[in-house]
């Protein structure tokens, strides 16, 4: 038989507080114990006790990524949009607050990228347009980085405020004096020439103010004639190759005849006299509103004095020549062949000259082998027999023999980062949106 | 620049990171020259421009690669001209476009020739020049930044407010310009509706590669006149030099600023307006 013992509720308040009451004793004991502890290591750490707060560490806090608390979106809600008609503020300030802080953090490609290219065959240089970091640099042209290397260093470079060099696309080196003449694409709206001495943050020694959005250049020697693509409206502009300052064009070919579409890349055959031009294919009618529309993208071909509103003598279009974002091109005239840099599809396309319609590509040097990523730059190098490739999308300079085909592997590598690594090939970043589903920073070119 | 693209970044992401994705390509129908992206959170689209083909162009959220937009407003009808820059209002299901004497506004579901349901245009408009622009759902307003400035002695540009359902030559209801705004031309602009802010990148005259004077600004969309911005951001600890394009991030309380001259996007911590 089970005898249940009550407690009254006095008592047992009275035994509740004795076993809080050993339990404090136990602690402070305890404490005394960890506090003697703590004394030992201080003493050690040549502090003392004093009964006082001392610092005994520093921990750093976490970075803080600026998160504070979810904002809700506006909606159509009536009740929403008056919870947001909150704290608006009052019409006129007195003055501004200087609110000068440093980023939290900053997207950039602190690489060099390539937009074009040219070779020195008199001084085997490499001459590479960095359109990222506005310059240009010079290597030898025999440079090949080795796998395990960060980068190969230039032989000189040429950047800086003075040189007004800035979304450079365009390059050409005069086969006879070295000169070095960049295309500006934007802002600037300058052709700007340099010496093949140049370096550092120098002057130009020749500058020529040219249309907005100029691209491509070509040179004709014989007749001293400049020629430069412009994007939109699109035209080719001819001045004489020693034009300065304000100098107007001699010819200038543009109209909705042209099939000028988005002008990008641009190569001159002078033993046949014909100029080819490739276009993206965005258009317009003169800037007539709702005139817009897109075209296939194109190389269209005239003859080369073409002026006005003159049509091509013929157009290499269509889905079988793979054309994809078309960029610059370079002719050799010796052997008919047209070389193209196809941005889009990391590949380099070769045509005949008297190609026309919806032509295959002769040969297609495009695969992982390769190392092409958004190539917008190639020259053809007829005295060494190669053609050299700039990659916007890898920060490298890749060569090949000239009849190369298919999958191949370059001859020589210039890199300017870390192998593998990606360009981000931001250029003139004009704007910028925030995805807040993905939290992803959008960054159009 | 040789080579269009949309790169899209984490949000975290730092020098050289690498982009999570890449619109380009001819499917993209993407040019040079997109001065504006705007994301729609409700529809989970983004919107660019194609001011060489005179078209808006609307992608999937989560676009890749080269992928083709699932809607193009262009042709006749639209009076699409070039403009490079356009803002979405995913509340009242519109889309606006400021074209130098005009703002246009077409149904955000607009697809191919269509005409715009309004445009505000005419001498009382005061508006030359426009450029950018930025809709406010909330307070029912539209804030159009102009885009004189461009060289140096051709006058400056001003933000100018409308109402959101203007249409037609109306009067601005408040006109931000002078020497105390600091305004020389507006690119890239945002609006807080919560708070009533308009936060525009203000990059200083456009043929100079570093500008004097360029910052971004904040100022209240019921400010008017000669008024400076309440906020600058700009200065030697922002390194900002010629700062174009300006997003916001309310979550985290931050402004992401794209900036020309530097190549490069910079994201601030900025409490003050949120």
């Amino acid at each position: 038989m089970h005898r249940r013992i009550y407690l009254r509720p006095r008592v047992a308040v009275v035994v509740l507080m004795g076993w809080l009451g050993v339990f404090a004793v136990w602690v402070l004991l305890a404490g005394q114990a960890k506090q003697q502890g703590f004394s030992n290591a201080s003493e050690a750490a040549l502090r003392r006790p004093t009964g006082s707060p001392q610092l005994v560490s520093v921990e750093p806090l976490p970075v803080a990524d600026g998160q504070m608390c979810q904002w809700v979106p506006a909606s159509a809600s009536t009740t929403l949009v008056a919870a947001l008609r909150q704290e608006q503020p009052a019409a006129g300030a007195a003055s501004s607050v200087d609110a000068d802080r440093a980023p939290l953090r900053i997207i950039r490609d602190t690489y060099p990228t390539y937009s074009a290219i040219a070779v020195d065959t008199n001084t085997d240089e490499v001459y590479l347009q960095d359109e990222n970091l506005f310059g240009y640099k010079v290597f030898n042209r025999l440079d090949n980085t080795p796998p395990n290397a960060s980068f190969t260093e230039p032989k000189r470079m040429v950047g800086g405020i003075k040189t007004k060099l800035e979304f450079n696309c365009g390059l050409y080196v005069d086969p006879k004096t070295g000169d070095v003449y960049s295309v500006n694409n934007d802002t600037v709206d300058t052709m700007v020439v340099f010496p093949r001495d140049a370096r550092g943050n120098v002057l130009p020694k020749r500058e020529l103010k040219t249309p907005h959005r100029t691209w491509g250049i070509a040179v004709d020697e014989e007749a001293q004639e400049l020629f430069l693509t412009v994007e939109e409206p699109p035209q080719v502009v001819v001045y004489h190759k020693m034009a300065q300052g304000d100098d107007q064009p001699i010819r200038v070919l543009e109209g909705n005849r042209t099939e000028l579409e988005d002008a990008h890349g641009i190569a001159i055959d002078t033993k046949n006299n014909w100029m080819f031009v490739s276009n993206h294919g965005s258009v317009n009618d003169g800037g007539i509103a709702g005139s817009g529309r897109f075209e296939p993208p194109s190389i269209t071909v005239y003859p080369l004095r073409a002026s006005g509103n003159t049509p091509p003598l013929r157009v290499i279009e269509g889905p079988n020549t793979r054309l994809n974002w078309p960029a610059a091109m370079s002719l050799d005239q010796e052997n008919g062949e047209l070389y193209l840099a196809n941005d889009a599809e990391d590949s380099i396309l070769v045509f005949g000259t008297t190609d026309s319609g919806n032509v295959a590509p002769r040969r297609v040097i495009k695969g992982p082998k390769t190392g092409i990523k958004n190539p917008t730059g190639i020259f053809l190098d007829s005295k060494n027999d190669e053609v050299w490739v700039s990659n916007m999308g890898n920060h490298t300079a890749t060569v090949y023999r000239r009849t190369a085909s298919g999958n191949v592997a370059p001859l020589r590598t210039i890199r300017s980062a870390p192998l593998g690594k990606r360009a981000l090939a931001i250029g003139n970043p004009g704007a910028v949106g925030y995805d807040s589903k993905r939290e992803e920073i959008l960054v159009p070119n | 620049m040789a080579h269009p693209q949309i790169a899209v970044f984490a949000r975290l992401a730092k020098e050289n990171s690498a982009p999570t994705r890449l619109i380009a390509g001819q499917k993209t129908l993407l040019a040079r020259t997109m001065h504006d992206i705007r994301y729609d959170a409700i529809h989970d689209e983004f919107l660019v421009n194609n001011p060489f083909a005179q078209a808006v162009l609307v992608f999937r959220g989560g676009a890749d690669g080269e992928e083709a937009p699932i809607r193009v407003i262009q042709g006749p009808r639209t009076q699409l001209g070039f403009s490079g820059r356009l803002d979405v209002d995913a509340v009242n299901n519109e889309i606006f476009v400021p074209g130098g004497d005009r703002i246009l506004v077409y149904p955000r579901e607009g697809n191919g020739d269509v005409a715009p349901l309004r445009v505000i245009r005419g001498p009382d408009t005061l508006l030359r020049s426009a450029g950018a622009l930025a809709v406010d759902p909330v307070n029912h307003l539209l804030v159009v930044g102009t885009n004189r400035g461009f060289a140096r002695g051709e006058g400056n540009g001003s933000l100018l407010i409308y109402n959101r359902t203007d249409n037609g030559n109306v009067k601005p209801r408040g006109v931000i310009e002078g020497p105390q705004s600091g305004i020389i031309r507006i690119n890239q602009l945002q609006v807080y509706p919560p708070k009533g802010w308009i936060v525009a990148s203000q990059p200083g005259v456009g043929y100079e590669q570093e500008p004097e004077g360029a910052f971004i600004g904040v100022w209240s969309v019921n400010d008017n006149g000669d008024v400076p911005p309440r906020w600058v951001i700009g200065g030697p600890e922002s390194t900002l030099k010629k700062p174009r394009g300006v997003a916001l991030n309310p979550k985290n309380k931050e402004i992401i600023v794209a900036d020309m001259r530097l190549n490069a996007v910079l994201t601030y911590y900025f409490p003050e307006i949120f």
